[in-house]
């Protein structure tokens, strides 16, 4: 049987940080030991503290279970759909560094956009 | 391999069913996502040849891969249900072994084939052989790439593949998504539905971590779960708390992935959310970015929970803020602080139950003499028990999700404590920092339709007109300038602000500590308005939404407990009246007339008006509450009495602007204009009565009145007369009166067996026999009888009397009391109707039997012989005198008069039942006479006495009418010695007439 390792007992909850790219939600300490598992290449976040503390919030809204990211479309909506499952969040506070910002934007090759709701465009109007 | 990367990938996979070549092309493909997503992973370690060769094996294995499913899928056709993908998990596991494998053959053959070429090559024979040449050069090429990677090390490697194929893979990984605008992901009906499922509020987050786990945990089982993504939005201000929303494909899904668990109610109603609302359902509202200067209020540490703090800097990320606040220390304790933080949560005091150390900024001083050791200095800070303080203020880092910052709402008390505390002692409050925080708490604004308000952002910026409508946040106006004018538009409140101009006449209502405030508004900067103070003339500066227009010329009345002209007691001995009311203090005008500014807390209490309090003003007369009075000498300032306190009169004039019009006086300095209700006061009392009859001293020696008969004797003495309703329902009716009390009776009417209450005032007395009117209401009226029966000659006549007196030394005062107080002013009527009822009855019994009517005190003497005998003996001089109206009086007077001067032989004669004997023509019998003549000037006399009379007239008519009782008969004969006598000298008579003249003088006189 397949271990769960996105759980995250309760009482850990409080340690939860979200990354401020893909938004999703982790331990620090999962944070610190792996990195993050969708942006680890630009972000490089794994045994970095300072990095965890700049690129990734405590602050965030609105937590998703992502369990089939391509089939979905909340992942869509959130723009998770090329991500892995697990659990993000809706909104995340905090702004990344301009450095980081702009070495995000360069290995994407798209504009960073925050999710802590400023991009929030209403679909309504347009 | 975890679980979700197997997952994953085979999903990819099966996304991607063209893959592109392996080799370096543009083209996005699974086989190089695959790679990237390894490449953490410890192949790295590997050493070059073989992670190269990794690469590519992984690379011609995706390509088999792709191929097998492809295969599989045309086997298995349009079905792919999870077993499939179990299958596909599994193939992909066994296909590693086998390409693996397959890779190294392939590897070798490889090799081989280069190894191959080489040899080829090497043979110049074959040169010639253009097709082969190329082939050559080619692999020649190869081979020297080849070597030159396995030049560089592991690192370079990788980063070469990163800059190969990577950035292609995630341009692939983020990009589509991100380039796509949101319009462009709106929900379609292929899309899976999301269900919002109830659960314990609060729990969301817990509840989306089991569906992770549980998902996780099915991954690979028979059991697997096949929702798609499940999210909350729960928080305590949020109103999708208590839910969460599942996205599935069928409802059955979500209930099989929820059944069971913890804190979820997946089997009550679960409501699917509408295609359309599902964006709202993930919509995000940026909050506003703290910034420097802000107000934000505190949750943590719990010793400042809720105090208000002012951001001094924000970290980078935004996530922590320097802020600064007026530290709680408390310098005397003991070092909890430190303590604490050492032990940890443990010992860590309860705060919210124990007082909190109050505001206080922070002190070097204290701090040392309590604590020398715990505080060091640091530039231009102190640490103190690990606080850091500066310029007072306690400064700390703090995570903004422990800060509160919506709805801050500073006060401008609060926000003045920061800004007092500027090193120069200036004021260094900035508003527009003040206005960015209240304008977040802008739904505390209140509009109300007829304000003038001005659009200060959004497309309608500029536009002025009056608020006609106000619903929750929006606001209806009418455009009353511009080119809008006269259209009606619809504006939030957020872009609202309140218009005024110069010289409006204004009133604080909002939250600012100038609240009820009113003044003319002097200057206008933004949404900041400085007024000048109607009150104190003061310039203040409030933020528009706290104003409205006012006509009223404001200020607050009251100040906690107390308001404006309040008595109030100052200290033991003083009192004063509020004269001020002030925003923390009340100007207070106490007794000797001087003006203090005094705190609430100063004043002990209010004193409790007294609306019976009465003094004396300097003529003597009675003054109250509400009288008018004047103050003799001064100023001859003149005003309404509010308040009595001992000697001292506050007094209010409207003339008086000085003190809210308030001044205070001593009572024997005033002099009364009018009372209350046209009292009639001494001045205007001929005899000044009122004040000795306050007076014991002077009522025992001169008017022993006091002490009125006692009230309630015997039965009323309307029960039992036959009356005539002259107004109402039953008017014209005749009764019986059954029963009495001083206002009502009860009538027992004659025509119907019934009982009615009526006013006494409406029925009309009659005689039982005769059927005459006896007017009730002429008795009652106040007879100004005292001045006719001097006291004097009361005694004198009682002097004269001295053998009735003699009779019963004890009843003199009796005697005296009932003579003042027919002459007294007040005790009069009921004295009379005392004596009347009470007396009378008994009197005539006493009288006619016991020879001592008066042995049972005044009562006796009163009603007894008193009243009654004169009654009688001037009944029977009326008689002739006819009617009794006023007249009546006036012979019964003459009889008092004459009595007194001895001159009443002619009203006594008048009165006498000579005249009566004479004047009634059917009086040949006595006992006839004495019923004629007696009933209506019982009657008719004393109109007070009224009640009282009649019904002994009534009695003895009854009586005489019976014939039967001896009483009247002596009675009757009684004044006929009298008058025929007409003398004093005769005990008989005497006593008797002595009180004829008692009773009836003061009785008819006036």
């Amino acid at each position: 049987m397949p271990q769960s390792e996105n759980y995250v007992a309760p009482g850990q909850h409080r340690y939860l940080r979200a990354c401020m790219v893909c938004s999703i939600v982790m331990t620090y300490q999962r944070f610190r030991e792996q990195g993050c598992p969708n942006c680890e290449e630009f972000l490089s976040l794994q045994g970095s503290p300072e990095q965890i503390e700049a690129c990734t919030s405590q602050v965030y809204e609105g937590l998703i279970t992502l369990t089939n990211p391509s089939k979905s479309w909340v992942a869509r909506w959130q723009r998770l759909n090329n991500y892995i499952p697990g659990v993000y969040a809706m909104k995340v506070s905090g702004t990344l560094p301009d450095d980081v910002r702009t070495a995000v934007e360069d290995e994407t090759g798209n504009k960073y956009i925050p999710r802590d709701g400023t991009e929030e465009e209403d679909p309504g109007r347009e | 391999m975890s679980a979700h990367d197997q997952f994953h990938d085979s999903d990819e996979e099966e996304e991607e069913f063209n893959p592109p070549p392996a080799t370096a092309s543009d083209d996005e493909g699974a086989g190089q996502s695959l790679e990237q997503r390894r490449r953490p992973r410890p192949e790295d370690e590997e050493d070059d040849e073989e992670d190269h060769e990794q690469e590519q094996a992984d690379h011609d294995d995706d390509e088999d891969e792709e191929e097998d499913e492809d295969d599989e899928d045309d086997v298995h056709g349009g079905s792919r249900p999870r077993k499939r993908r179990k299958a596909a998990g599994n193939a992909f596991i066994d296909l590693e072994a086998e390409v693996d494998d397959e890779d190294e053959a392939e590897d070798d053959e490889a090799d081989g084939e280069e190894i191959r070429d080489f040899i080829d090559h090497s043979h110049p024979d074959d040169v010639a052989e253009t097709e082969r040449m190329h082939d050559d050069r080619h692999h020649r090429e190869l081979d020297r790439r080849m070597q030159l990677e396995a030049g560089v090390d592991a690192e370079e490697q990788a980063e070469l593949y990163k800059i190969r194929y990577g950035r292609k893979h995630r341009k692939r990984g983020l990009g589509d998504g991100n380039v796509m605008p949101r319009r462009l992901l709106l929900p379609s009906v292929d899309d899976p539905s999301i269900w919002a499922v109830k659960c314990k509020e609060g729990k969301e987050r817990e509840v989306i971590f089991s569906i992770m786990k549980r998902v996780e945990e099915s991954q690979g089982t028979n059991r697997e779960v096949s929702i798609t993504s499940a999210f909350e939005r729960g928080g305590p201000d949020s109103v999708m708390k208590g839910l969460i929303y599942v996205e599935a494909q069928r409802l059955n899904d979500i209930i099989l992935a929820l059944d069971g668990m913890l804190n979820v109610y997946v089997h009550g109603k679960n409501h699917m959310v509408d295609i359309k609302e599902m964006p709202d359902l993930l919509r995000i509202q940026k909050t506003e970015p703290l910034q420097p200067g802000a107000w934000v209020r505190l949750r943590r540490p719990p010793k400042h929970n809720g105090d208000l703090a002012q951001v001094i800097d924000v970290t980078e990320n935004g996530l922590e803020a320097r802020v600064r606040f007026i530290p709680r220390i408390d310098y005397g304790g003991t070092s909890n602080n430190t303590t604490n933080s050492m032990f940890g949560k443990r010992k860590r005091p309860a705060f919210g139950h124990g007082p909190r150390p109050p505001q206080r900024f922070f002190n070097e001083t204290d701090a040392k003499k309590h604590d020398p050791r715990g505080i060091v200095r640091q530039g231009n800070s102190w640490l103190y028990r690990g606080d850091e303080f500066e310029n007072g203020f306690q400064v700390k880092d703090i995570k903004i999700q422990l800060l509160q910052t919506q709805h801050v709402e500073p006060s401008l008390e609060e926000v003045t404590k920061f800004a007092n505390n500027g090193e120069d002692g200036n004021e260094n409050l900035d508003l527009g920092a003040l206005a960015a925080s209240l304008k977040e708490g802008s739904h505390s604004i209140l509009y109300v339709p007829g304000d003038t308000v001005e659009v200060y952002d959004g497309e309608q910026k500029g536009v002025v007109g009056k608020a006609t409508h106000v619903t929750g946040d929006i606001v209806t106006l009418q455009v009353t300038e511009g080119g809008l004018q006269g259209q009606s538009i619809e504006v939030p409140t957020r872009w609202l602000r309140k218009k005024f101009n110069v010289g409006d006449h204004v009133k604080v209502v909002g939250g600012s500590r100038f609240r009820d405030e009113a003044g003319m508004v002097v200057k206008i900067s933004e949404d900041r308005v400085t007024i000048l103070s109607d009150q104190n003339s003061k310039e203040i500066t409030v933020f528009s939404k706290d104003l409205r227009e006012a006509s009223d010329s404001g200020g607050q009345s009251s100040l906690g407990q107390y308001s404006l002209l309040d008595l109030v007691q100052v200290d033991s001995t003083t009192v004063g009246c509020v004269v001020k009311v002030d925003r923390e203090s009340l100007g207070v005008l106490d007794q000797n007339a001087d003006v203090r500014t005094m705190q609430v807390s100063q004043i002990a209490n209010r004193l409790p008006k007294r609306k019976l309090a009465v003094a004396a003003d300097r003529n003597g007369s009675e003054i109250r509450l509400e009288d008018v009075v004047k103050e003799h000498g001064g100023q001859q300032r003149q005003g309404k009495i509010i308040h009595i306190h001992r000697s001292f009169v506050y007094l209010h004039s409207n003339d008086n602007k000085e003190n809210a019009g308030v001044f205070v006086v001593r009572a024997n300095n005033v002099a009364t204009v009018a009372a209350k209700g046209g009292r009639i006061t001494g001045q205007s009392a001929s005899s000044g009565p009122d004040l000795n009859a306050m007076n014991p001293a002077v009522q025992r020696l001169n008017h022993p009145k006091q002490m009125a008969p006692p009230k309630i004797i015997g039965r009323d003495k309307s029960i039992g007369q036959t009356v005539h309703v002259k107004k109402g329902g039953y008017k014209g009716l005749l009764g019986v009166v059954k029963d009495a009390t001083d206002t009502h009776v009860r009538l027992e009417l004659h025509s119907k067996n019934k009982i009615i209450t009526v006013p006494k005032d409406t029925v009309i007395f009659k005689d039982k026999i005769t059927g005459e009117r006896i007017d009730i209401t002429r008795r009652g009226p106040p007879q100004r009888s005292g001045g006719l029966a001097p006291p004097s000659v009361d005694r004198s006549w009682q002097g004269g009397r001295t053998p009735s007196g003699s009779r019963d030394s004890g009843r003199t005062p009796g005697w005296g009391s009932a003579t003042p107080s027919y002459g007294g002013s007040g005790g009069r009527t009921p004295a009379w109707s005392r004596g009347g009822d009470g007396g009378r009855t008994p009197a005539w019994q006493d009288g006619s039997r016991t020879v001592n009517p008066y042995a049972d005190g005044s009562r006796t003497a009163y009603g007894g012989g008193g009243g009654r005998t004169p009654a009688w003996s001037s009944g029977g001089g009326k008689t002739p005198a006819g009617d009794f109206g006023s007249g009546s009086k006036t012979p019964a007077y003459g009889g008092g008069d004459s009595w007194n001067s001895g001159s009443k032989t002619p009203a006594y004669g008048a009165s006498a039942p000579t005249p009566g004997a004479s004047g009634g023509p059917d009086w040949g019998a006595p006992t006839p006479g004495a019923l004629n003549a007696p009933t209506p000037g019982a009657y008719s006399a004393p109109t007070p006495a009224a009640v009282n009379a009649p019904t002994p007239g009534a009695w003895q008519s009854s009586s005489w009418g019976g014939g039967g009782d001896s009483a009247p008969t002596p009675a009757a004969g009684a004044p006929t010695p009298a008058a025929g006598g007409m003398y004093y000298g005769a005990p008989t008579p005497a006593p008797y007439t002595a009180e004829t003249p008692a009773a009836s003088g003061p009785r008819y006189d006036d």
